[in-house]
């Protein structure tokens, strides 16, 4: 039996627009992508994105879209069979042949009434056994309307790939390169010309050649003749490393944030984040983050699912939208010990070895329960943008003390409805109608952040 | 061995070169021509200049600067089919059992990962479990037993006289050893510890099944078979009793160590403590007897009495209570005012009141029996009908079966979970018999004392690799479960029986078959499954208990007395008892470094046995050794311990002698459980470390050899000993050094249960007070009767404590505490606290957050000395000076969490700071190594890491060294680093994951759900964690509470712990 995907609706929606008031496409932007994953980046766009046909009746289009991408989608693709069969035509193929609802809402019980049909279709996918749904008959109704109508989507025009403004910068740097050596060359020419005009002019006064000295002799002669020059050069030299080094000393593993590179590590299987978890719309799987990540709302880890929740969905998806795609599934099913072609479980298994990429110190204590559970951030608020424009998987935040603090400054606890929250006010109003100092000094800028109820206090996080 | 094929390394190797194979071991050869490459002229002459030296250094930086700049790849493998009860980062509970012949306790162990990380009390079911709070009672043993498990001096394999075998190869020879015996006709033994599990003792009936002369001897490695002996000969029932304190108004104990060493003590602790409660009818407490144990150190009385003496001591007692109830006198026995006192208490209480004695002799156990069955406590304290199962070995049958080893009429011995060849007074007899014996098989779990002379060692798996079955009461079941796989290729030694009895069952299977056929009687109704389901996931099944039927004391008093004053014949100058520390026990957990490292609460000495005398006998023998004979009682880092050589019989040992106030003069104690792995047998890392000399050997000297077989069964006393002074010192190390708290009340308050229930606080808890420059009393006058309580001095701006959120705190109360010290040991594992070795905590330099400070009392008293018009000088000596008979104080002492905490102003680098919660938090990774907060902080809890503990130079104890050790360690706490102060969090990991539940739910922090280690480890209540704002709690009620008072109040520090006061039960008895 497989474990019904938690398919909420699209929650992105959610989302604060712009959760920690940063940039998001300006900081992308500076990342560099490199040409084989613009590439490849380019050939999913291609693939993927997707130009919607308009049905006649779009709320129900979209009521029916929803509801299947909510309930069905894990297991049932429209055309082609996944776990269950293809669901269009279902409708019409079922006319008069049936109780469509009751097939729909417990497949079990109604194929106990030895339906022909119903026990035909079971024959073929058994004994995937699919677990009954709480729908209305109009909730099917949607499905079917919406089913019925999906068109495949069309490639839309390819856009630039997010990599190009980089691409720009470094070819800036090809010219300015250019350009000083084109100076460079100039200035020597310069040079020669002036110590040939000044031999001239000597010898044309009379003094004869000039004495033949070294090019650093007469630089350090230059240099010493405009000595208050040279050392302002001297000093803005030295402040302008120093001020380098300093700003280069913050960022000493820093393998996130706006300043440095993202830390990207070869992954021994290419997931891909937008693929899976990337908005339905733009033609991806819309997965629920938390249905891999399942333990990051009760643990301090978020955790790498293991192979078995990959297989899932890639007992029944073999094939990738691309053949590299098509390669890392093949990857998963030799770690989970998978023969497609038997449909059957080897048991030939090898844990997946990932690269960790989010590496705190061992002294600092982070807990996504916390921060997902209780403070009901998304994932994308710390991770960045992984469900639109990350395939593998990358750090896009620092993860340094100063980010968490910063966040933790600004952040309002979110209280309501939780009693743990509800006893804490309590406390801090006391027994009299004013309340306590404390809640006073916490309320003065109208709202009480993480930091007011102990966030920023070393134990929090030290331990 | 039939390999033939030989791998060598080099030609040096190949030829067998024994010089070129040694110098090949040093990394660094010795004989590197130093001098020659120094003495060189070319080389004196090379210097790096200056510029050289600075290219160089700018090279190694910019080397060092870009190494350091990569990224680290860190691999995360996840499982390829996660187990549905595992989440990696939240820890999982499991509900077993520990029994190992001395100690049962229904525990619960925390797993993370799939690692067995720590273990506490079982807190809702079992025989352990103090139902007032609810939590589970474990001794430091019990929560230490943990680490045994990641030891790997373990056996990993089977093991022949040859060498490494395989379980195929032990099977094979074994059941060929056994079908010899068979044929030879001779018998086969199988010789354990006490087996309370039906499922063993139906294994074994198994193995006699196939093989017709098996026979089962049980041998207690400290025994009890006096007492069970008694109870056959006084009522026809050759077993230990259930005892019940919590029913007792009166408790006189004769030597009897039943806090920490004697019985059934995880039941014993929180019965007793439960009657400790000023505030409930308190019991009434006398103890007779010679070394100051911990059970002594908690009396209301104490009796000081030679160990010959006791027998006598006893009787008086017998007949006092003899002469009230009409009963037959014995005669002959002491004459003391204040047994007569004891049986008074006792008379007064009858029906209500227990006689418990920790002598092994049958004929002195008998006259207790009469004694209690004279006080009707039959049937009330004691129960009969529902007894436990525990020590029932023989001694006698112990005996005869050595003289039948030697006698070659054994033909195979199967040994589990004893050490005869390290335990028993006739150890000799026992090794020169076990060498005729056929076949002889060890389930040790290390190459012991008695398994290095085995002919096969077949090593049991760890009790937490294991399942299990136990009945430790008439009707009460326990189960315990594997909470890790097997770590190495060892076997249960059930199974292995099994399988020699041809059945392939496996073990798990065979209890649970063993269970089916056993409860259908007990559990109608309920289908098996659901009941085994339950058992497993409570761990404890308690199926049912029998009514009480009548008891008749049907004993020969006249003949037990005869036997009983034998125990007098001989006496000469010198008395020895011999006990078990509440660390080490009879001596199978010697090799773990919690325990060997936690000081005794006694005499705080870690890491040796001793010689225990009393202060008037050790400075006679320190005279003409010692510069100063008082040097011996000072025993610490400055002076070293007196040696003594200790001979009783055939037996001597060397030993240092101790200063124990409350010793009888003309007695002496030693410890058993030391002394392991003297002959070089591999008994586990720690039970032999590098001592002061260098040397490597065992710590402590084994002192089982003094004991004895007297009237049929072991005496652990001896009444004949020589003591002398070799003229050698021994350092030891102690953690604490002053005995007494010099008459300061505000460390430790005491006072009288009388005055304490007359209701006046300030006779026996008065706060401190400073004088102020404002008219107070408001009579007009400024004056020194205008004071306000210190608690109105604020010298900082206070932090805002009250009403904001949480404020963390303990309760610690000092009646509750009885000293055990399992919360230093869970401490040791919670916050993965290194051990330090001896030779560090001779420095004091352990690193225990939590310390158990013990005072005496003196006999001088500052007001009196005073007023007597005595100097202060003599007065400050003598009242460092613990009284002959003193009155003990356990008082552990951990991080205050002071509101105003000296420490946190004056580090320079804001290390430690104040948290909203209160709670005073120390952060490693600021810390830079000033050691100021330790300078200042008046509690002394800060401990600073003076090296790198986690490194080759204290690989020899501590456990984090190795990567197997490493596994226990918690993953949610920082393992330090040198160069930083550690302390007490309160468990801040523990806080943090409570209040994290409370949120997720969205309800309050319930009180009582969030533990710190100490607390939850603490089964007497003795401390109680929570939140001081929480007005429900049960730790403010304690706060507020009229007993409550702050250790060193008068500085104004604030702490966030709170003690309360110790009330004893002095008055005498006016019914």
């Amino acid at each position: 039996m497989l474990p019904r995907l938690f398919l909420p609706p699209d929650f992105r929606d959610l989302l604060p627009s712009n959760p920690l008031g940063m940039p998001l496409p300006a900081c992308l932007s500076r990342r560099s992508i490199r040409s084989i994953r613009t590439a490849f980046a380019l050939i999913l766009s291609l693939s993927l994105s997707a130009a919607q046909a308009q049905p006649a009746d779009a709320a129900l289009y979209a009521s029916g879209e929803k509801l299947f991408k909510g309930n069905c989608a894990s297991c049932h693709k429209v055309d082609s069979k996944m776990t269950g069969p293809a669901l269009r035509g279902a409708k019409v193929k079922w006319e008069g042949k049936g109780d469509l609802y009751a097939w729909v809402k417990n497949s079990q019980a109604y194929l106990k009434t030895g339906n022909e049909l119903a026990v035909k279709i079971w024959d073929e996918y058994k004994p995937t056994i699919m677990t009954p749904v709480a729908l209305t008959n109009e909730e099917i109704d949607a499905i079917f309307y919406y089913v019925d109508n999906w068109a495949p989507p069309v490639a839309d025009t390819p856009k630039p790939p997010t990599g190009e403004p980089t691409d720009q910068g470094s070819n800036n740097w090809l010219w300015l390169l250019v350009l000083a050596l084109l100076f460079l060359i100039v200035g020597l020419s310069l040079s020669g010309v002036k110590r040939s005009l000044a031999n001239a002019v000597s010898e044309a006064e009379g003094k004869g050649t000039l004495p033949e000295t070294s090019r650093m002799q007469r630089f350090r002669a230059w240099a010493w003749e405009h000595k208050v020059f040279m050392s302002f050069v001297g000093l803005f030299i030295t402040v302008w490393v120093i001020l380098k080094l300093w700003d280069a000393a913050w960022v000493i593993g820093v393998y996130g944030g706006d300043e440095v590179p993202h830390y990207k590590p070869e992954q021994p299987i290419l997931f891909n984040h937008t693929l899976h978890a990337g908005k339905a719309n733009k033609g991806n799987l819309a997965i629920n983050c938390q249905y891999c990540h399942s333990s990051a709302e009760k643990s301090k880890h978020a955790g790498i699912p293991s192979v078995n929740v990959c297989m899932n969905c890639h007992k029944a998806v073999s094939t990738g939208r691309t053949e590299a795609g098509t390669k890392e599934i093949k990857k998963i099913h030799q770690h989970a010990g998978w023969d497609p072609e038997k449909g059957a479980f080897t048991g030939q298994e090898e844990p997946v070895r990932w690269v960790k990429v989010h590496n705190l110190p061992d002294h600092a204590y982070f807990s996504h329960a916390t921060h997902v559970s209780v403070g009901k951030l998304e994932c994308q608020e710390c991770h960045g943008p992984i469900d639109e424009q990350m395939d593998v998987a990358e750090q896009w935040a620092p993860l340094t003390m100063k980010w968490c603090i910063t966040c933790h400054n600004e952040r309002e606890v979110k209280m309501a409805g939780n009693g743990y929250y509800d006893e804490v006010m309590a406390r801090l109003n006391g027994d009299t109608i004013l309340g306590h100092g404390e809640l006073k000094k916490y309320l003065e800028d109208g709202k009480i952040t993480v930091k007011e109820l102990g966030g920023w206090e070393c134990a929090k996080c030290h331990y | 061995m039939s390999s033939t094929k030989r791998i060598w390394m080099d030609a040096a190797d190949l030829r067998q070169d024994t010089e070129a194979i040694k110098a090949r071991e040093s990394e660094f050869p010795q004989e590197l021509a130093i001098d020659q490459v120094l003495g060189d002229a070319n080389f004196n002459g090379a210097h790096t200049g200056r510029r050289d030296f600075l290219k160089f250094l700018g090279f190694s930086l910019g080397a060092a600067t870009l190494a350091a700049c990569e990224t680290p790849v860190i691999k995360s493998i996840p499982y390829v089919t996660k187990p549905e009860e595992i989440t990696p980062g939240v820890a999982n509970w499991y509900a077993s059992t520990f029994y190992d012949g001395q100690d049962f306790a229904s525990i619960l162990v925390k797993t993370r990962e799939g690692r067995p990380i720590h273990i506490k009390g079982n807190p809702q079911f079992g025989i352990n479990r103090n139902p007032a709070l609810p939590k589970g009672v474990v001794n430091a043993r019990i929560n230490s037993s943990v680490l045994s498990l990641y030891d790997n001096e373990r056996l990993k394999v089977p093991y022949s006289r040859e060498g490494r075998s395989t379980w195929a190869d032990a099977d094979k020879a074994i059941t060929d050893g056994l079908n010899a015996a068979i044929a030879a006709d001779k018998r086969i033994v199988v010789l354990t510890n006490t087996v309370i599990s039906p499922s063993t003792n139906a294994a074994i009936a198994a193995l006699k099944a196939r093989y017709s002369t098996v026979e089962h001897v049980q041998h207690d490695t400290i025994s009890y078979s006096g007492v069970t002996g008694a109870n056959l000969k006084s009522f026809g029932k050759r077993v230990f009793p259930s005892y019940d304190f919590t029913k007792a108004d009166a408790v006189v104990s004769l030597d009897a160590d039943f806090l920490s060493s004697w019985g059934s003590t995880t039941e014993y602790t929180w019965q007793y403590a439960s009657r400790r409660n000023p505030d409930g009818a308190m019991n009434k407490h006398f103890q007779v007897e010679a070394r100051m144990s911990i059970t002594g150190a908690n009396a209301d009385a104490r009796i000081p009495v030679k160990p010959s003496e006791i027998p006598f001591a006893v009787i008086a007692l017998h007949d006092a209570i003899a002469k009230k109830s009409g009963g037959v006198s014995v005669g002959g026995g002491m004459d003391s005012a204040e047994l007569n006192q004891a049986a008074d208490a006792l008379w007064n209480a009858r029906g209500r009141s227990l006689v418990v004695c920790g002598s092994n002799d049958e004929g002195v156990q008998v006259l207790v029996n009469s004694i209690n069955s004279m006080l009707g406590n039959y049937g009330s304290t004691i129960d009969l009908d529902n007894h436990t199962y525990f020590f029932q070995g023989d001694d006698a049958v112990a005996a005869q079966l050595v003289k039948d080893m030697n006698a070659g009429a054994i033909g195979a011995v199967l040994m589990a979970g004893v050490n005869p060849a390290y335990s028993l007074s006739n150890a000799a007899g026992f090794k020169s018999g076990l060498s005729k014996v056929g076949l002889s098989v060890s389930f040790s779990r290390y190459a012991d004392e008695t398994a290095s002379l085995c002919n096969w060692i077949c090593p049991d798996n760890h009790y937490l690799e294991s399942w299990g079955d136990f009945m430790p009461k008439v009707g009460q079941y326990a189960l315990a479960q594997p909470v890790i796989g097997k770590l190495f290729d060892t076997r249960s030694w059930q199974e292995s029986v099994l399988k020699w009895s041809g059945s392939e069952a496996k073990w798990n299977d065979f209890i649970k078959q063993t269970w089916q056929a056993n409860l259908a009687a007990h559990s109608a109704g309920a289908s098996f499954d659901s009941v085994w389901n339950q058992s497993l996931h409570d761990g404890v099944l308690a199926s049912h208990t029998m009514p009480a039927t009548p008891v008749a004391f049907a004993g020969d008093l006249g003949t037990a007395a005869a036997a009983a004053k034998q125990a007098a014949n001989g006496a000469s100058e010198w008395e020895l008892s011999l006990y078990a520390t509440e660390a080490i026990g009879d001596g199978q957990h010697a090799n773990n470094p919690w325990l060997q490292e936690m000081p005794d609460p006694l005499t705080k000495i870690t890491w040796d046995n001793y010689v225990c005398m009393a202060g008037s006998d050790l400075m006679r023998l320190a005279d003409g050794v010692m510069r100063d004979p008082e040097d011996a009682l000072k025993v610490g880092e400055q002076s070293p311990a007196l040696q003594v050589k200790v001979t009783a019989g055939t037996s001597e040992i060397v030993l240092p002698a101790i200063f124990s106030p409350g010793q009888k003069p003309g007695t002496i104690a030693i410890a058993l459980g030391y002394g392991r792995g003297a002959n070089g047998e591999k008994v586990g890392k720690a039970a032999c470390t590098t001592d002061h000399n260098g040397v490597f050997g065992s710590v402590g000297r084994n002192a089982y050899p003094f004991t004895s077989l007297r009237n049929g069964s072991v005496s652990y006393d001896a009444v004949n000993v020589s003591l002398t002074a070799t003229g050698e010192t021994y350092p030891v190390a102690i953690t604490q050094t002053h005995l007494t708290h010099m008459d300061r009340h505000s460390i430790v308050r005491e006072t009288s249960v009388g005055v304490y229930k007359a209701g006046d606080r300030n006779a026996y808890n008065k706060p401190h007070t400073l004088p102020v420059h404002e008219d107070v009393n408001e009579d007009g006058v400024i004056d020194s009767r205008d004071r306000k309580p210190v608690a109105a001095f604020d010298l900082w701006a206070e932090h805002p404590v009250e009403g904001v959120g949480h404020r963390w705190g303990l309760s610690i109360d000092l009646n509750s505490c009885i000293g055990c010290g399992a919360c230093i040991t869970a401490c040791n594992s919670e916050n993965n606290i290194s051990v330090v070795g001896k030779d560090e905590v001779r420095r004091s330099r352990e690193m225990h957050w939590l310390r158990l400070d013990r005072y005496y009392s003196s006999d001088t008293k500052w007001h009196e000395g005073r007023e007597a018009g005595e100097s202060k000088i003599s007065l400050y000596t003598r009242m460092e000076e613990p009284s002959e008979r003193p009155t003990v104080f356990f008082m552990p002492v951990m991080c205050q969490h002071c509101n105003h905490a000296p420490c946190e102003t004056v580090c320079p680098v804001a290390a430690t700071t104040h948290s909203n919660e209160g709670l005073n938090q120390m952060v490693y990774n600021r810390c830079i190594g000033t050691r100021y907060c330790a300078n200042n902080c008046p509690y002394k809890v800060r401990r600073f890491n003076w090296f790198n503990y986690v490194s080759d130079k204290f690989g020899e104890v501590n456990p984090a060294w190795d990567d197997l050790g490493r596994m226990v360690l918690n993953p949610d706490v920082t393992v330090r680093a040198r160069g930083v102060i550690e302390k007490c969090s309160m468990c801040v990991q523990n806080i943090q994951a409570g209040k994290l539940a409370a949120k997720k739910a969205g309800t309050p922090v319930k009180d009582g759900s969030i533990e710190t280690a100490c607390s939850a480890a603490c089964g007497t209540g003795a401390i109680i964690f929570g939140d001081l704002n929480d007005k429900q709690s049960m730790v403010r009620g304690k706060a507020e509470g009229d007993r409550s008072y702050h250790m060193l109040e008068e500085i104004g520090v604030k702490p966030n712990v709170n003690y309360l006061v110790k009330v004893r039960n002095t008055e005498a008895e006016t019914a």
